[in-house]
C-alpha cells in the first residue's frame, strides 16, 4: 500500500491541495465505511458517514443526542454533507466538533490495515493537534460507542466568533445524571479548543458526585477546569478568555435545573 | 406626482436573474483572444530593504513572457493622492503589501510558478507599526523625502469657541475610543484586462466605480511611459461590489498595462481571495479623543475630537476621510462650537482608502457613544437627549450645512416605539436598548470641482430606450433605479429600457459611484434627459394629432391627448414617423446634472450636498455573562431617504448596510503582526454569515426633498454609520460596561465584566 494521504471526504483539502502534487486515496466510497449499526450493545458509526448522515440518523438520534448537538453547529450544511465524522476525528484538531461528545461518551477507534485490526479509545487515539496513533498504512474504519450510557442529562455547546462556519474558541460537552432530587450522580466533561487535545477533567467530575447541581457547586469545580486547560492565543481568541470561558461554561448546566430531563 | 406607477415600486433589481444563474460576466469570466496572465509578486516583509532581485529563472520557464520589476517602470512614475506610490518598488518595501515583481505568461498557473522562481534578498527593517509611535519625536521616516510621518493634509475645522461654550456647560462627557481596520469583502475580486491597440491607445477591462476618473488615471500613467495623446476606454465587466473598494486605482493596474506593453498582449490581472484581503485598501482605524457637553436642559454646547488616523505607508482616498467624519462632527444634532483637529499618520501597515461611510462610521461612534455618557450625566433619557438636540429642517449647521428635507426626530421616534425604548430600558437585567442616530450627505458630495454625471436616451423605431448613463452599477441597483425614474417620465415599461453604463467610449462623463450620490445625481441627470426627450416626443406627435404638446401625455406606449383620450397614438408609430419622413430627425436627449452643492473652503465650510440623509439605529441586546457574547434581538433601522424610488431596493440597503455595520461592530477586524495580516481569509475574517442576521426592521421615512429625483436622497452608505455605537449603547444598558474599542468581542466584553465584578 502507498504511503499517501488518505482522505475521507476532502472537505478540508481544498487550500492545501491548490500547491499539492501528489496522490491522494479516497475513501468515501467504501459501503461499509459509510454504514451505522448496532451490535451488542454498542453501535458502530463508520469513517466515512458524513455529518448530515449522523445528524438524521435514528439510531444516533435516539442513543447520542450530544452527538447531534455537536454535529448541528459543525461548519455549514455543505460542509457537513461533504466532511466525515472519521475526517473530523483525525484531523485531530481541538476544536473538532464530533471530539468532546465522542471523549465524553467513551467512544472506541476501530483501525483496520490489510493485515491487522485494532482498537484504540479515543482519548489515546489522538496524540496532539494533527497527530494520531495511525500507522502507515492504517485507516480508521469507525468508532465504537457503548448505547448503555447511564446519564439524563446531555449538553454541548461551541463559543465561536459567528454561528456558522466558525472553528470553535472553545467548546464543551457535558453528561450527566442528576437524581430526582437533582443530585448529581454522574458527570463527565469534556473541553475542546482549550488544550493541543481534547481536555477532560476527572477530579472536577468526582468533585461534583453527591452534590446538587448548582451554581455554589459548579463554582468549587471551576478552579479545576482552569487548572485542566493550556489554551493558546491565536487570531480566534486570547488564552486568558478561552480559560475563563472553559470555566464558565459549566454554569450552563445549571438550565437543566432538578429535573434531571434533557 | 400621486399617480406614480413606476417609482416607488417593489421592482426586482434588472440583474438579479443574470446573478442568480450565474450569467453574469464578471471580470474573472472575461477572455480576450491572445491573452496573457499576469501575476504580482509581493513583499516578504513590511519594512526592508531590497538588496537584490534575480529574476533570471523566471525568465527561462517555458510559458513565461515577461518579467518585471521596479526598474522596468519608465519615469519614476507613481501614482495616489500625494503620488507617492509607485507600482513596482524599488530599493525599499515600505508595507508587507508592497509589489516587488510581476509576471505574465500563458497561463495563470505558470505565472504563479514563475514567481516562485524569482530571488529577492531583503534586509528587514524595524517598522512602525501604530501611528501613535510613528508621531513620536525621533520616530524614522517612512517617507523620508516626506520630513515627517504626519501628512501634511489640512485637516481642522473650528466653529464657535468651545473653550467658552465649556465654562458655560452644566455638564460635560469626555472620553477616547478606537476603531479597528476593516475591510470591503466585495465578492467579486478586483481584477482588470489592459490590452493595447497598434497605436497604442488602451482598452482596460475593469471593474472600477470611478470609470471616467481611472481613465484619466491611466492616461496620465501612459504619459509618463512616453505615450503622449493616446486615448483611453474603459470597459467595465459586471462588477461584484465596490463599497469604495474600486474607488481608486491600484498597482495592479498598472502593472497589468506595463506587462500589456511590454508584451504586447492583453494582461489578465485578477485577485485571489487572499489577494483581495491583503493588497486592496481598507478602512483605517482611528483613535479619538472626544468631549461633549450640554446646557441643564440637555441642549448640546459643544463638541470637541481630535483624531489620529492611520494612513498606512501609501496615501490614498483614506487620508481624505477626515473630510466626511466632519459632516456628523459639525452637523450632527444641532450644536454651534466645534473644534476637530485629525492627524493622517504614515506606518508600515496596508494603505486606507475609501469604504462605505468613508469615515463617518468611525466619527459617529466616538459621538454617539459620548453622547449617552453625557446623557447619564445630566439624568437625561439617551432618547431625550436625541429627540432634544435633532437636526430640523431649515437649519444651517455650523460648516454652513443647509438643512432642507430633515426626518432625523421622526427616525428616532419609529426606533423607540418599535422597540419599546420605554418598557425596556434600564432594566439591567442582561437585556438592554441602545440608539444611535446619523447624518450623512444625501444629495451627492461636491468632493471634486464637478460632481456631475451625464445621460443620453436615444428611443429606437418601436419605441424602445436605450438610457446611456455615467453613472456605474457596482450592485447598489442604479440600473433599476434609473429604468424607473425615465420610465415614470415616458409612461414605458422598465423592460423597454435598456442602461448602456459600462464604457467610456459610449457613456458620458460622471464622478464616479460614491458619495451615495447615484440615484441623486444620476437619478436627477436621466430625469431632465427624459424630460427633454419627452417633449421631443410630444412635439412631434402633436403635429399627427393635431394638438398642443401640453395637452399631451404617454401612458403605456401610447401617446394620447388628455382633453380627448380617443385621440391618440402609439409611442412606436411616432417614432417610425420621426425616422421614416422627409427632413427626419433622430429622437436624443443628453442631459448633465450637476447638483448645485458647493466645494468646502480653506475653513472647511460650504454646503457640501445639496440636502442630506438621516436615520436613527435602535437595537435590543442580550449579553451572555458566561461568554461575554452579545446577542441582537431586535434590530430597528429608520431611515429618512427622501423618497423610496423602490423600496425594495432602499430595503436591501439598509439589510445590508445594517448587517455591514453588525460585523464592524461585533466582529470583523483584519488582524496585522508587525505589518503582516494574518486573517486575510474568509474563515478567520469574520463577517457575519445569514445565521448571524438578527431580525431587522427597515424603516422608510419619506419627507420629499425637493432637489431629489421624485424627491428621493441617497441610501448607499447610512445603513451602517450607527450601527457600532446603538449596539455598544446597549451593551451598557444591559450590563453597565461600555466597550469602546472596535469590534466589541465577546472577550472584550468577559474582561469589561469582570473588571466591573459583575460575574456570578
Amino acid at each position: 500500500m502507498p504511503a499517501v494521504p488518505t482522505s475521507w471526504s476532502g472537505s478540508d483539502l481544498t487550500s492545501p491541495v491548490r500547491r499539492f502534487a501528489g496522490s491522494l486515496i479516497c475513501l468515501e466510497r467504501i459501503d461499509e465505511l459509510k454504514s451505522i449499526h448496532e451490535a451488542d450493545g454498542q453501535i458502530f458509526i463508520g469513517s466515512c458517514v458524513s455529518h448530515t448522515k449522523l445528524m438524521e440518523n435514528l439510531l444516533i438520534q435516539k442513543n447520542f443526542p450530544l452527538l447531534i448537538q455537536a454535529v448541528k453547529v459543525l461548519g455549514s450544511p455543505p460542509i457537513r454533507n461533504m466532511g466525515t465524522i472519521g475526517g473530523n476525528i483525525c484531523t485531530a484538531s481541538p476544536a473538532g466538533d464530533t471530539l468532546p461528545p465522542l471523549h465524553t461518551l467513551g467512544a472506541i477507534v476501530e483501525i483496520r490495515s490489510i493485515d491487522s485490526n485494532r482498537l484504540v479509545p479515543l482519548k489515546g487515539f489522538i496524540k496532539g493537534p494533527g497527530k494520531t496513533a495511525l500507522q502507515k498504512s492504517e485507516i480508521v474504519y469507525g468508532v465504537w460507542i457503548n448505547t448503555n450510557q447511564d446519564y439524563n442529562v446531555c449538553h454541548y455547546e461551541k463559543v465561536g466568533q459567528r454561528k456558522a462556519l466558525a472553528i470553535a474558541i472553545a467548546s464543551f460537552a457535558a453528561l450527566l445524571k442528576l437524581s430526582e432530587s437533582g443530585i448529581i450522580e454522574k458527570a463527565l466533561f469534556a473541553w475542546g479548543s482549550v488544550a493541543p487535545v481534547i481536555v477532560t477533567s476527572q477530579e472536577a467530575e468526582k468533585m461534583l458526585i453527591g452534590k446538587p447541581l448548582t451554581a455554589e457547586s459548579l463554582k468549587s469545580v471551576v478552579p479545576l477546569v482552569e487548572k485542566a486547560v493550556s489554551p493558546i492565543d491565536d487570531v480566534r481568541a486570547s488564552a486568558e478568555y478561552r480559560r475563563m470561558v472553559a470555566g464558565n461554561l459549566l454554569f450552563r448546566l445549571l438550565q437543566y435545573g432538578n429535573h434531571g430531563s434533557t | 406626482m400621486s399617480s406614480l406607477t413606476k417609482v416607488g415600486q417593489r421592482i426586482p433589481k434588472k440583474d438579479a436573474p443574470l446573478k442568480v444563474t450565474g450569467a453574469a460576466i464578471y471580470i474573472q469570466d472575461m477572455k480576450v483572444p491572445g491573452m496573457l496572465y499576469g501575476k504580482i509578486l509581493y513583499s516578504k516583509y513590511a519594512h526592508a530593504k531590497i538588496l537584490k532581485i534575480d529574476t533570471g529563472k523566471a525568465e527561462k520557464l517555458a510559458g513565461v513572457r515577461a518579467v518585471l520589476t521596479g526598474a522596468d517602470v519608465p519615469n519614476n512614475f507613481k501614482f495616489g493622492f500625494l503620488k507617492d506610490n509607485p507600482p513596482l518598488k524599488t530599493g525599499k518595501v515600505l508595507s508587507a503589501r508592497d509589489e516587488i515583481a510581476a509576471v505574465a505568461a500563458i497561463s495563470a498557473e505558470i505565472a504563479e510558478e514563475a514567481l516562485d522562481l524569482i530571488e529577492v534578498e531583503y534586509e528587514e527593517l524595524p517598522g512602525i507599526f501604530d501611528p501613535l509611535d510613528a508621531m513620536k519625536e525621533g520616530a524614522p521616516l517612512i517617507h523620508e523625502e516626506f520630513k515627517s510621518n504626519v501628512l501634511k493634509l489640512p485637516w481642522k475645522l473650528v466653529a464657535g469657541d468651545v473653550e467658552e461654550a465649556k465654562k458655560a456647560s452644566a455638564y460635560i462627557a469626555e472620553d477616547s475610543f478606537s476603531t479597528q481596520w476593516v475591510t470591503h469583502c466585495c465578492l467579486g475580486t478586483s481584477g482588470c484586462i489592459a490590452a493595447f491597440d497598434m497605436n497604442n491607445n488602451l482598452t482596460m477591462y475593469s471593474n472600477t466605480q470611478i470609470p471616467s476618473l481611472a481613465q484619466n488615471d491611466y492616461l496620465e500613467a501612459l504619459k509618463t511611459f512616453g505615450l503622449k495623446n493616446k486615448r483611453v476606454r474603459i470597459i467595465q465587466c459586471v462588477i461584484g461590489g465596490g463599497f469604495g473598494s474600486k474607488l481608486d486605482t491600484y498597482a495592479y493596474e498598472y502593472i497589468a498595462i506595463l506587462l500589456a506593453l511590454k508584451t504586447r498582449k492583453p494582461v489578465k490581472i485578477v485577485f485571489s481571495r487572499e489577494e483581495e484581503f491583503f493588497a486592496t485598501s481598507p478602512r483605517q482605524c482611528t483613535i479619538t479623543k472626544i468631549s461633549q457637553g450640554c446646557d441643564k436642559d440637555g441642549r448640546l454646547t459643544f463638541r470637541e475630537m481630535e483624531m489620529v488616523l492611520d494612513n498606512g505607508a501609501y496615501v490614498s482616498w483614506g487620508a481624505t476621510t477626515p473630510s466626511v467624519m466632519m459632516v456628523p462632527i459639525s452637523s450632527l444634532y444641532k450644536v454651534q462650537n466645534i473644534k476637530y483637529v485629525a492627524k493622517c499618520v504614515y506606518t508600515n501597515n496596508t494603505y486606507s482608502q475609501a469604504m462605505r461611510g468613508y469615515g463617518n462610521p468611525q466619527a459617529t461612534f466616538a459621538i454617539e457613544s459620548c453622547l449617552d455618557q453625557l446623557a447619564e450625566k445630566a439624568g437625561i433619557d439617551p432618547l431625550e437627549i436625541r429627540r432634544i438636540n435633532a437636526n430640523e429642517p431649515g437649519e444651517i449647521t455650523p460648516q454652513n450645512f443647509r438643512i432642507t428635507s430633515c426626518g432625523m426626530k421622526e427616525c428616532i421616534d419609529e426606533v423607540a416605539n418599535r422597540l419599546d425604548w420605554k418598557g425596556k430600558r434600564g432594566k439591567h437585567n442582561n437585556r438592554g436598548v441602545g440608539m444611535a442616530s446619523l447624518i450623512h450627505v444625501g444629495g451627492a458630495a461636491r468632493v471634486y470641482k464637478s460632481d456631475g454625471c451625464g445621460t443620453i436616451i436615444k428611443m429606437d423605431d418601436n419605441g424602445k430606450v436605450d438610457v446611456i448613463t455615467g453613472s456605474s452599477e457596482i450592485g447598489q441597483g442604479s440600473e433599476t433605479i434609473i429604468s424607473q425614474i425615465v420610465a415614470e417620465v415616458l409612461g414605458i415599461n422598465i423592460d423597454d429600457i435598456n442602461v448602456i453604463n459600462n464604457d467610456t467610449d459610449v457613456c458620458p462623463w460622471d464622478v464616479g459611484a460614491h458619495a451615495s450620490r447615484t440615484t441623486f445625481v444620476a437619478g436627477n441627470s436621466a430625469l431632465g434627459a427624459a424630460r427633454k426627450i419627452k417633449a421631443q416626443i410630444l412635439e412631434v406627435a402633436a403635429k399627427n394629432l393635431g394638438e398642443d404638446p401640453q395637452s399631451l401625455d404617454i401612458k403605456d406606449g401610447v401617446v394620447f391627448s388628455t382633453k380627448d383620450k380617443e385621440k391618440n397614438i402609439p409611442l412606436s408609430k411616432v417614432l417610425r414617423k420621426v425616422h421614416y419622413s422627409l427632413g427626419g430627425r433622430m429622437l436624443v436627449a443628453e442631459n448633465f446634472y450637476d447638483p448645485p452643492n458647493e466645494n468646502f473652503d480653506q475653513n472647511f465650510r460650504g454646503n457640501l450636498s445639496v440636502s442630506y440623509a438621516y436615520g436613527a439605529h435602535g437595537v435590543e441586546v442580550e449579553v451572555d455573562k458566561d461568554t461575554g457574547q452579545v446577542k441582537i434581538l431586535n434590530y430597528i433601522a429608520a431611515h429618512d431617504v427622501g423618497k423610496a424610488i423602490n423600496p425594495m431596493l432602499l430595503e436591501g440597503q439598509i439589510y445590508g448596510g445594517g448587517l455591514q455595520g453588525i460585523g464592524y461592530a461585533l466582529g470583523e477586524r483584519m488582524i496585522f503582526e508587525k505589518g503582516v495580516l494574518k486573517n486575510g481569509n474568509f474563515l478567520d475574517y469574520k463577517m457575519p454569515t445569514a445565521k448571524d442576521v438578527p431580525p431587522v426592521q427597515a424603516v422608510i421615512v419619506e419627507t420629499d426633498e425637493q432637489a431629489g429625483p421624485f424627491g428621493a436622497k441617497g441610501i448607499g452608505e447610512p445603513g451602517l454609520v450607527p450601527t457600532a455605537p446603538a449596539i455598544a449603547n446597549a451593551i451598557y444598558d444591559a450590563v453597565g460596561v461600555r466597550i469602546k474599542d472596535l469590534p466589541i468581542t465577546p472577550e472584550k466584553v468577559l474582561r469589561a465584566l469582570q473588571e466591573k465584578g459583575k460575574i456570578a
